[in-house]
């Protein structure tokens, strides 16, 4: 399965690559990990004309606080190993933390990177559903300027982002939460490493024992994540516990699969919904108590 | 149709290259059929088995999913470079004691994966080994002797102190 | 011995010369391996790595379709792309090569190229030769090919009911049924009248395959000068039936030279790749270039002629009810695809073992093969008895719940007792040899059952669900040629071959080193090994002393190869018979030089010696070196021939015909292996999520030669089956479209979903039968697997009342089993 023919350029600055973008559009297609992107090339499911890669342009690998320590600053190249392995992110952003326990393997993830990956759009990968969760603010760059989407805004469809084709997601921005957040984390996979088959991130904030307000993503279930607001709105106000959790899930399921034909070509989804995500909960809260 | 030629220089198993490829070359088919070292294996092309794995500038790599021209300017090691036949790395020796191979086909990937594994961590436990040779298939041997062989390996390393490269 | 089922067949006697002894020097010990340096340090040398002077490259193009008429190629802009030497069409590649192998009768064509239809999604329509494969897969995109979509029929029970345009292959007749008969052994009828229940189950094996890490290929060269090929190869089987290739290529079977290369992994998968030698050879005639062509992964998923068993079973066991099993009848449906390679081998193999180790009195079996639009199956490690194991061991568990009994307790009402063997069973097979009690009882102490009932009961009162299983199989080893034809039609039989040999040639140089030459290929069983073993146990020999390679056909001998858990046991029967033939010449040399009788001489651990008296000895070396150089100081007479080589041809040791009737098939795989295997697992019943929490397998393979090896090979056949039973199918859409064609889809086990400890334990009961009393153990991990993961299964699901008759079971098909029982 050898892919088929292309032109190669190795921009050594952002701005040519950018240009090269302006240039070629929809013929060009960026590679930074090229863990998701050259298998489709190997089966000729993608073709594009020119390759792009950006692995040498310098200060794209970086993961640190911003300068007002409200948010996580993410760049496109940071890889994959090296966020699952970092305190930084341990500690700033849970949430991330616990999801990469399930992503990939290491070969992967030495070169696959966050930025790569979302722009990919994997439906049942775990990092998109994780962005969705946390509200995170997708960086996207053009030779005209840069312009932010929200994550709820950046995940169109299968494979398909807000990025345009002649634009580069640069970075991605994750706020810092206190003290007061629980991150839960839970999915089911054919095998460890696996894309999904369902999974769920979840983060709420809990103020005197009662939640104020949460997030519940998934991914698996669709063909983009998703989040669930309807159960969200649900749990505001209430304290936790697992009968609640338990009837959030039902909720989860009845706003996803308003059609009955839709429920019933997705009736795995449907029961991992309503397992997956009461574990989630539970485990946001005791994994916080440890 | 692509009719770029672009040279790439870098090095493999310690001596300098210098070829002339096309984009679209990957990298397991310039390091098997242009630079004639067969060790490393094609068993997928599509960056599941892990029979490709090399390291390339000091981590494992799918040379499936690397196109050769992307590689100018990098230091790759294959399983050629661990061992040879009168002078094996521990890790092939261990995999020899410990019957960790049986066709071979996904054993340089193996060692490639498991050599990354014990240059980060010479302690590994039993399921740290098990995460880091879990993107390598394995069809013949259900992996338990691997972990064994890897396990092995780890002990007789503290013992010698040997220094990985 | 029981007569009561055939009275007629008698056993032959035993061929065997070398017993089993107490104390061995290499038999037995776990040697490590003289294959692994080469591959461990990069150097070994598969298809892939071969390269031949001027070298082209071909691809295929694959059919989209799953059924459809070719009904133009147009091939002219693909010619014009530079760097292509030669586009193919199947009419074109037929004009000089005839249809590929094929065991079946009457025969089913396949060709190596699609003529005229295509027959699954996958099948090669046309090939590229060109200057690399990159050139030649941009040429495949520049083929038009117009297709006549044909329906398509998918559903197992519809398939024998085809008709019209649904028929794959019209010259045979209006259907798509290639067979359909009923085989009787022993009083069934009786038997089912005074049994006091009759248990029934339909059960389904879905279809999973070998998927070795390397796939198929071939590297041939067409010598126009002398109109022969040179082709290389990662087969078996190639000095054994090789030459049908020859046939389909059209030329003498001496112009066609098959070169082993070492096997990336094969489980039955590369037992005989006709199709990609007649291919690859073919194409190498026309383009006037050597050709290598390597299957792609999509192309090893989608047509590799390896896909493994896909069955339906309605059976049932006549019991008492006491749990006695008097007796089965079982009719099954079995999809081969597209083609039909090797007939119905699959199931006469499931004859060898039908009744497993139990005291079943009869066997019916209705088999009806159906062919359909997806990749014929090949050999699958088991080859059909993997299928019958895990059937009959669910029915043993269906049976066992019906009458309220512990299923280790019905197993041992029923097991076939030690000094019953050699037990001829219904079928007409012989079990040569066991002790099934024995390798229970070791299993059940090895897996500790009573610590793993207190933990499952412990478990459920905190809402897990942990479960237990234990079954008891066979793994028949060893099979004869006979599997090959007898099931089909007596009227039609095709070729009725009796012989199915292994050969080795050995010899020893002036220096006193041997050298054994195979005739069977290396597939990651350890070959070189274990004949390394053999050699030193029977010469004396130090294991450095012994060097193995491998002949081509030109020069090789008749070798089955490995396949049927056989190499070992044969190529002993073939190293035992060359040793003595070399031994016998050695001592007619040292005589002469120690002036006494051959009979006065011994081999002691490398010396020749006469027996009693210790100083009296000479070096094999010295002998060696005489034999070779200094013919003037040996008497004129025969005998003493310069020189120490030759070649042995070892035959089954126990084969007999089947009678033309067919009420039973004659022996024709008695060395008879058997394995007790255990496993505890916890299920999430809300996920469906399967965790293998403990694993034990005990398996008799009679005299070991290696242990270490045999322990890798039970391991790694356990993980195959843990990957048949939990996680890979091969799934077809109602299109017949291939939807698991890659390893993203097609869930191959990683290191995470093994048990972390496969406890394997070996209990030993030397054949009287083979060399050594040694019997195979290749197959056998992957032929218990899947029935004991899905009783661990059901047993820990057994709160919700719910029964699991199929494979595989992913989380995906539990949550469907509980949900139809409202959970």
């Amino acid at each position: 399965m050898k892919p088929a023919s292309f032109d190669y350029a190795r921009p050594q600055s952002l701005s040519d690559a950018l240009k090269l973008l302006a240039i070629h559009g929809d013929n060009a297609k960026i590679i930074a990990g090229g863990q998701s992107l050259v298998p489709m090339m190997n089966f000729r499911i993608s073709r594009p004309e020119l390759l792009i890669d950006i692995n040498k342009i310098p200060d794209l690998d970086y993961h640190e606080c911003s300068s007002d320590g409200h948010y996580l600053k993410i760049g496109a190249l940071a890889r994959h190993e090296t966020l699952r392995n970092s305190a930084l992110i341990a500690q700033y952003c849970p949430l991330m933390h616990k999801a990469y326990q399930h992503v990939a393997h290491v070969v992967v993830r030495n070169r696959g990177t966050l930025c790569g990956n979302l722009a990919h759009a994997d439906p049942a990968s775990e990092m998109p559903a994780v962005m969705l969760a946390l509200d995170a603010t997708m960086v996207i760059r053009s030779n005209q300027g840069e312009r932010k989407v929200q994550a709820e805004d950046f995940f169109k469809g299968l494979y398909s982002t807000d990025i345009k084709k002649d634009e580069i997601l640069v970075e991605v921005q994750i706020p810092i939460l206190d003290e007061s957040f629980r991150f839960g984390f839970a999915e089911l996979s054919p095998r460890k490493g696996d894309y999904a088959s369902t999974l769920v991130a979840v983060m709420f904030k809990l103020i005197k024992g009662k939640i104020e307000s949460a997030a519940l993503s998934y991914a698996g279930i669709s063909d983009r994540p998703v989040r669930a607001p309807a159960a969200e709105k649900a749990l505001l106000g209430q304290e936790p516990s697992s009968d609640l959790f338990q009837k959030v899930s039902t909720i989860v399921v009845q706003e996803i699969y308003l059609k009955k034909e839709d429920l019933e070509s997705h009736v795995f989804q449907a029961d991992l919904i309503q397992t997956l995500t009461p574990r989630a909960l539970l485990n946001a809260i005791a994994s916080h108590d440890q | 149709m692509s009719n770029q030629f672009i040279e790439i220089n870098l090095i493999v198993n310690g001596k300098s290259v210098q070829k002339n490829v096309s984009p679209r070359l990957l990298l397991v088919d310039f390091l098997r059929h242009d630079l004639h070292l067969t060790g490393t294996h094609v068993g997928c092309e599509h960056g599941v088995c892990g029979a490709c794995n090399i390291d390339l500038d000091g981590k494992t790599a799918r040379s499936c999913l690397l196109f050769a021209v992307q590689v100018d300017g990098a230091v790759i090691n294959t399983v050629e470079s661990l061992g040879t036949m009168s002078h094996m790395h521990p890790l092939q020796e261990s995999f020899w004691e410990k019957h960790g191979l049986q066709c071979g086909f996904c054993t340089p990937g193996m060692l490639m994966s498991a050599n990354e594994l014990l240059k980060n961590n010479p302690n590994p436990t039993r399921d740290e080994v098990i995460e880091a040779i879990s993107s390598n298939l394995c069809r013949c041997t259900g992996y338990q002797t691997i972990v064994d062989a890897v396990l092995s390996a780890a002990q007789e390393m503290k013992k010698n102190e040997v220094i990985t490269s | 011995m029981n007569k009561r089922y055939i009275p007629d067949l008698d056993i032959p006697a035993s061929r065997r010369r070398e017993g089993p002894r107490e104390n061995y020097s290499w038999i037995g010990k776990s040697m490590k391996r003289v294959e692994d340096p080469r591959l461990l340090t990069g150097k070994g040398k598969y298809i892939d790595d071969i390269e031949v002077p001027n070298m082209a490259h071909a691809a295929i193009l694959r059919s989209p379709y799953a059924h459809a008429l070719i009904k133009s190629i147009n091939i002219s802009e693909a010619l014009k792309l530079p760097g292509v030497i030669s586009v193919i069409t199947g009419a074109e590649f037929a004009k000089l090569t005839g249809p590929t192998v094929t065991f079946s009768s009457p025969a089913v064509v396949q060709h190596a190229i699609a003529k005229d239809r295509v027959r699954y999604v996958g099948e090669a329509v046309a090939a590229v030769v060109a200057e690399d494969r990159y050139i030649a897969e941009d040429a495949l995109e520049l083929i038009e090919v117009v297709y006549e979509e044909l329906p398509t029929v998918t559903d197992i029970h519809k398939m024998s009911s085809a008709s019209g345009a649904e028929v794959l292959h019209p010259e045979r007749g209006e259907t798509n049924t290639a067979s359909d008969s009923v085989f009787t052994f022993g009083p069934v009828d009786e038997d089912f009248a005074r049994a006091d229940l009759i248990v029934r189950r339909k059960i389904r094996w879905n279809r999973s395959g070998p998927q070795p890490m390397e796939t198929a290929g071939a590297v041939a060269d067409y010598d126009e000068g002398t109109g022969k090929f040179t082709v290389y190869c990662n087969t078996s089987m190639y000095t054994y039936v090789g030459w049908l290739c020859a046939v389909s290529l059209g030329v003498s079977p001496t112009q066609l030279n098959i070169i082993p290369t070492l096997a990336g992994g094969s489980f039955g998968s590369k037992l005989f790749l006709h199709r990609i030698i007649v291919l690859t050879a073919g194409l190498s005639r026309i383009a006037g270039r050597p050709v290598k062509y390597i299957e792609d992964r999509l192309d090893n998923m989608l047509n590799a002629d390896a896909h493994g068993s896909d069955r339906a079973y309605d059976f049932e066991l006549a019991v008492k009810k006491d749990g006695t099993v008097l007796s089965m009848r079982y009719e099954v449906i079995d999809d081969y695809g597209a083609y039909l390679q090797y007939g119905l081998g699959t199931h006469g193999n499931a004859f060898s073992q039908v009744i497993g180790p139990y005291r079943i009195n009869s066997v019916q079996a209705h088999i009806i093969a159906v062919l359909s639009n997806k990749c014929q199956q090949g050999a699958y490690r088991g080859f059909g008895s993997e299928v019958t194991n895990f059937v009959l061991e669910r029915m043993m568990d269906a049976t066992a719940k019906e009458l309220g009994m512990d299923p280790v307790e019905i197993r041992r009402r029923n097991l076939i007792r030690p000094e019953e063997f050699p037990y001829i069973i219904p079928s007409g097979n012989v079990y040569d040899i066991g002790n099934y009690q024995e390798v229970l009882n070791k299993a059940l102490e090895m897996f500790d059952m009573s610590s793993w009932r207190s933990k499952q009961s412990e478990a459920l009162k905190e809402g897990r669900y942990i479960g237990i299983g234990i079954v008891s199989c066979q793994e028949r080893s060893v099979f004869s040629s006979t599997e090959f034809w007898s099931l089909n039609s007596p009227d039609q039989p095709g070729f009725q071959l009796t012989s199915s040999p292994e050969s080795v040639s050995l010899k020893i140089d002036a220096a006193g080193k041997a050298f054994v030459k195979l005739n069977a290929p290396f597939w990651g069983n350890s070959p070189e090994t274990v004949v390394t073993q053999i050699v030193a146990e029977a010469l004396t020999l130090d294991p450095s002393d012994i060097t193995v390679g491998y002949v081509d056909t030109d020069s090789g001998f008749n070798g089955t190869g490995p396949g049927g858990s056989r190499y070992t046991v044969m190529v002993a029967g073939a190293v035992v018979s060359g040793v003595k033939t070399l031994r016998e010449k050695l001592f007619k040399f040292a005589a002469h030089m120690m002036e006494c009788g051959t009979g006065d001489l011994e081999l002691r651990a490398g010396m020749i010696g006469i027996k009693g008296v210790p100083d009296k000895e000479k070096s094999i070396a010295d002998v060696a070196m005489m034999s070779h150089y200094f013919r003037l100081s040996f008497p004129d007479e025969d005998g003493f021939e310069s020189g120490l080589e030759t070649t042995a041809v070892y035959d089954h040791p126990l084969t007999t015909m089947p009678p033309d009737d067919r009420n039973h098939l004659g022996i024709f795989y008695p060395i008879m292996g058997h394995m007790a295997h255990l496993a505890a697992v916890e299920v999430d019943p809300k996920t469906g999520h399967v965790k293998i929490l403990d694993y034990v397998a005990v398996h008799d393979c009679g005299t070991m030669v290696n242990p270490m090896t045999l322990a890798g090979h039970v391991r790694g056949g356990t993980a195959q089956g843990i990957g048949s039973a939990l996680f890979e199918q091969f799934k077809y859409d109602d299109q017949s479209q291939l939807l698991t064609a890659n390893f993203t889809d097609y869930h191959i086990p990683t290191a995470h979903e093994m048990p972390i400890n496969i406890r394997v334990g070996h209990v030993e009961t030397p054949s009287p039968y083979t060399e050594f009393g040694i019997k195979g153990g290749g197959e056998g991990g992957r032929m218990a697997a899947p029935p004991v993961l899905v009783q661990a299964i059901e047993d820990a699901l057994k709160p919700f009342g719910v029964e699991f008759m199929e494979i595989p079971l992913t989380p995906q098909r539990i949550r469907e089993i509980l949900r139809e029982v409202g959970h």
